[in-house]
């Protein structure tokens, strides 16, 4: 069955995550994606480099495109793009403001060759604004966003330290593009518009965390204020990042601290294990697993105040005794248990070992794919499935000029067309780089 | 200007994250949403709740709804919905596997009554396999796919500590649910047929590592390999959580440190400063603004090897020479420096100081809602631009219970039904039946 987008011509000017990882997603959904790339290739193509011009994360970001090399500096590889562009459905950009207009390839040069073009430009912090043309990566977004300071980490130096799990302002930058290009198709579908999105990395790096970021006075006044404050004392005597995050760790130990006995991890006997209970009757089936005795843990009875003084008190000491039960047996056996009694717990898997987990066979969510230069692979396929449109990972990543000639030929280039831009460095990387 | 999504009517059984913020980036693009609750309402409404059932996190995921609500367990509840159906485009629904069949709600049942239905079903471990029965939440997602590990968090007693910044693994299952449902609607659209679309917490967490998660052999046999073994060596000797996760990091570290002395954070003056370095021509624009000499950073040019013995030394001692620098001036100087160079850097944020930011404000990122009940209150909005369709938030969270009658009405029921549905429990609040 083709998937949802069959027959849409992507065309992407992209590099590193946010934008080559919105070229998956629609690659997965049957679309049919071009990477453009300079003749030094993508600088993903460098970090964690095994092979010349091959990276895992290049695989990983680009598997099931085609890759064709143009010169956008040269009047003639410019001119590739415009001859393409009528043809293509969607154009993809991630470039600082500006970027786009130097070399030719802005939405307003590119609607004048194809009116009804989705064009999407993703950028670190916007279009507009004070910091528009400041530089910006992930970890740039993560820290300015508040993703970092959200997260809580520092190093033993004292310094801030980043979110290492994953590039989520990359990856959620990726996702928003994806929908507003599924949505924009819809809208083309049914009105016969094109049109230009705008998305950033830090755009969505606060829609991660919209429950800390926004603002809603009533109940701010009790929960939020007081921490505001202390932020702020902090500041004025000139304290370090780290005191700066204690002020703020005081959010979650003023509401949640007993919320927190029953949403957060312990060790075993032999690792670890985490639960996940959000309500009361979650939280009763972990302690009957445990054997705790209603007299054992009071703060979910209806009298237990979380603010009443020494309450932090009756925390602690119901915090060390679930610690002590679960250090008395297995990660295992408390997953059975748990399991059983209905209880959210998982074991704490490595991410490495993820690709032989049961489940994640189970899913189909692993796809084995045989790269032309460096042989078999297998990652994270389409995260969804469609009954009617199955997303399905096409291929793998494209090397360094791999199918310049195929895309230029099957647009009605001629083979002596080709050779000419070839020799003139407008396509393909030189031969003497 | 209307949104790509105008005149589509979604249904909504969702609770806590990952189904509501499905929800609310589709009311943003156009949608009519309207989300069904239980007579216990959304587990939201009393996480953090201030007032009634009303939460700060409800009224962030549920912005721009209508609500409603439904005793699903009673025949006539069942029937309601069964009755609504035939004119919505979408339903969007988060449980275990199982129980939408067990409430009547499930995709077969549905399409009986209206088979262009476009029907989303997100699971915590997805629809199969051996732990798709078992009780979920983002923390367990976390967990069991590895997110958490990857963030290598301990706490002072060397327990597993979750991602705090963000739920990545319910908004992450949020965003591949809208992208789905965007492209189903365009399928629809080409073809007449709706379809059943799957997400699960776990594929969405395994995409935002699907980095860490791939397999390349040629690549790991380097890279990735040592690691493996290192992580099953402490497995075999009954190690700690911390254990494991120093020996997974631990080999890790002689490649990539001289690629972190540039990639991550360091404390100044008055605060902290995040580097986001990528390039060679970036670092040296750092050592520029430092004023850091070849010699006193050697790690860039071509005889530095970080695999040779005495390596790991010299970017011990460059990173102090860093530190040091950075500490004699404060975090507006060095940013307005870095800036100035062309570097990627950034102070490190608050996320609760987010949205007077000036560059926030500048991309119009925060949307200012007036709720019934509570009042004003500002919070994040669509954070992405379409120039042809733009995306809105169009208004605050449902009371509880605040639009079922007219939701009824507009679907044709009369006064008289209303109120024998509420009189029977079936449909509203049943406490003030």
């Amino acid at each position: 069955m083709p998937g949802a987008l069959d027959g849409i011509k992507v065309l992407e000017v992209t590099q590193i995550i946010a934008g080559p990882m919105c070229g998956v997603m629609l690659s997965d959904m049957g679309a049919d994606v071009i990477k453009i790339e300079s003749a030094a290739g993508d600088g993903m193509r460098l970090l964690g480099q095994f092979a010349p011009g091959e990276s895992k994360g290049f695989h990983v970001f680009n598997r099931g495109k085609r890759g064709m090399v143009l010169n956008l500096q040269d009047a003639d590889g410019l001119a590739v793009v415009h001859r393409l562009i009528p043809e293509m459905d969607v154009f993809l950009i991630n470039a600082r403001p500006g970027v786009p207009e130097r070399l030719g390839i802005d939405y307003e040069s590119l609607r004048n060759v194809n009116p009804n073009l989705i064009y999407l430009e993703n950028t670190a912090y916007g279009p507009t604004g004070p910091s528009a043309h400041r530089a910006g990566a992930d970890i740039i977004a993560q820290a300015y966003s508040g993703l970092m300071a959200g997260d809580e980490k520092v190093d033993e130096h004292g310094g801030p330290d980043l979110i290492t799990a994953t590039t989520p302002a990359d990856f959620v930058a990726a996702f928003t593009s994806a929908i507003a290009i599924c949505a924009a198709l819809f809208h083309r579908e049914r009105t016969g518009e094109g049109q230009k999105i705008d998305t950033s990395l830090l755009a969505g790096a606060l829609v991660l965390q919209n429950a800390f970021t926004s603002r809603l006075p009533v109940s701010d006044a009790i929960m939020l204020d007081p921490i505001l404050n202390g932020l702020a004392a902090v500041r004025e005597r000139g304290g370090s990042y780290r005191e700066l995050l204690g002020a703020r760790g005081g959010l979650r130990a003023l509401v949640g601290g007993a919320f927190f006995l029953y949403y957060g991890g312990y060790q075993t006997s032999d690792g670890a294990l985490m639960l996940g209970c959000v309500t009361p009757p979650n939280r009763q089936q972990v302690r009957e697993a445990l054997g705790l005795q209603p007299g054992d843990d009071p703060t979910d009875d209806g009298d237990f105040n979380a603010l009443a003084p020494g309450s932090e008190e009756i925390v602690a000491r119901v915090r060390a005794q679930i610690a002590e039960r679960f250090a008395s047996d297995t990660t295992e056996n408390w997953i059975a248990k748990l399991d059983a009694a209905g209880a959210p717990a998982s074991q704490v898997n490595i991410p490495e070992e993820m690709i032989d987990d049961p489940q994640v066979q189970a899913l189909g969510i692993m796809v084995d794919l045989e790269h032309p230069l460096t042989g078999p692979e297998r990652m994270v396929g389409p995260p969804f499935n469609m009954s009617a449109t199955p997303p399905q990972a096409e291929g793998a990543s494209p090397p360094l000029d791999g199918d310049t000639d195929e895309v230029l030929i099957e647009y009605g280039y001629s083979a002596e067309e080709i050779a000419a831009l070839r020799s003139s460095g407008a396509i393909g990387v030189p031969s003497d780089s | 200007m209307p949104g790509p999504l105008d005149g589509i009517k979604v249904l909504e059984l969702t609770q806590i994250i990952a189904g509501p913020m499905c929800g609310v980036m589709l009311s943003d693009l156009g949608a009519d949403v309207v989300k069904v609750e239980s007579p216990a309402g959304d587990g939201t409404r009393v996480i953090g709740q201030f007032m009634p059932h009303e939460s700060k996190a409800f009224h962030v995921f549920n912005r721009g709804k209508r609500g409603m609500v439904l005793n699903l367990q009673t025949d006539d509840g069942r029937k309601v919905l069964h009755r609504l159906i035939r004119d919505f485009d979408v339903f969007l629904i988060n449980a275990r596997p199982g129980v939408p069949q067990r409430l009547g709600v499930d995709y077969e049942s549905l399409r009986s009554f209206n088979d262009r239905l476009i029907y989303l079903s997100n699971t915590a471990f997805g629809p199969e396999g051996p732990s798709a029965g078992r009780a979920g939440a983002d923390i367990i997602a976390q967990a069991y796919s590895g997110l958490m590990v990857g963030d290598e968090k301990v706490d002072e007693q060397g327990n597993p500590v979750l991602i705090t910044a963000t739920t990545p693994a319910d908004i992450g299952a949020s965003w591949t649910s809208a992208v789905a449902v965007c492209a189903a609607l365009f399928h629809r659209e080409r073809t007449g047929r709706g379809q059943l679309i799957e997400t699960s917490l776990l594929g969405a967490a395994l995409t935002l590592q699907n980095f860490a998660s791939a397999r390349l052999p040629v690549s790991d046999a380097t890279f990735l390999q040592p690691s493996l073994d290192a992580v099953q060596q402490v497995r075999e000797q009954g190690g700690t959580y911390l254990e494991l996760l120093e020996a997974r990091t631990g080999t890790r570290s002689t490649i990539g440190a001289a690629y972190l002395l540039y990639y991550g954070g360091y404390q100044t003056s008055d605060g902290a400063i995040m580097l986001g370095c990528l390039t060679p021509q970036n670092r040296q624009q750092v050592r520029n603004a430092l004023g850091l000499t070849e010699a006193e950073d050697p790690t860039d040019m071509e005889q530095f090897n970080p695999l040779d013995d005495g390596s790991a030394a010299i970017v011990d001692a460059v990173r102090e020479r860093i530190s040091l620098r950075f500490r004699s001036d404060t975090t507006a100087n060095w940013v307005a420096k870095l800036d100035a160079s062309g570097a990627p850097a950034s102070q490190v944020n608050i996320p609760e100081d987010m949205v007077d930011d000036p560059q926030v404000q500048a991309i119009g990122a925060i949307a200012e809602l007036e709720h019934p009940l509570t009042g004003p209150e500002r919070m994040v909005g669509p954070v992405y631009r379409m120039s042809d369709s733009p995306p809105k938030a169009t208004g605050p969270s449902p009371i509880f219970d605040g639009d079922t009658d007219d939701i009824l009405r507009e679907h044709g029921y009369s006064e008289e039904e209303i109120s024998a549905l509420r009189d029977a429990g079936a449909v509203g609040d049943s406490a003030t039946a």
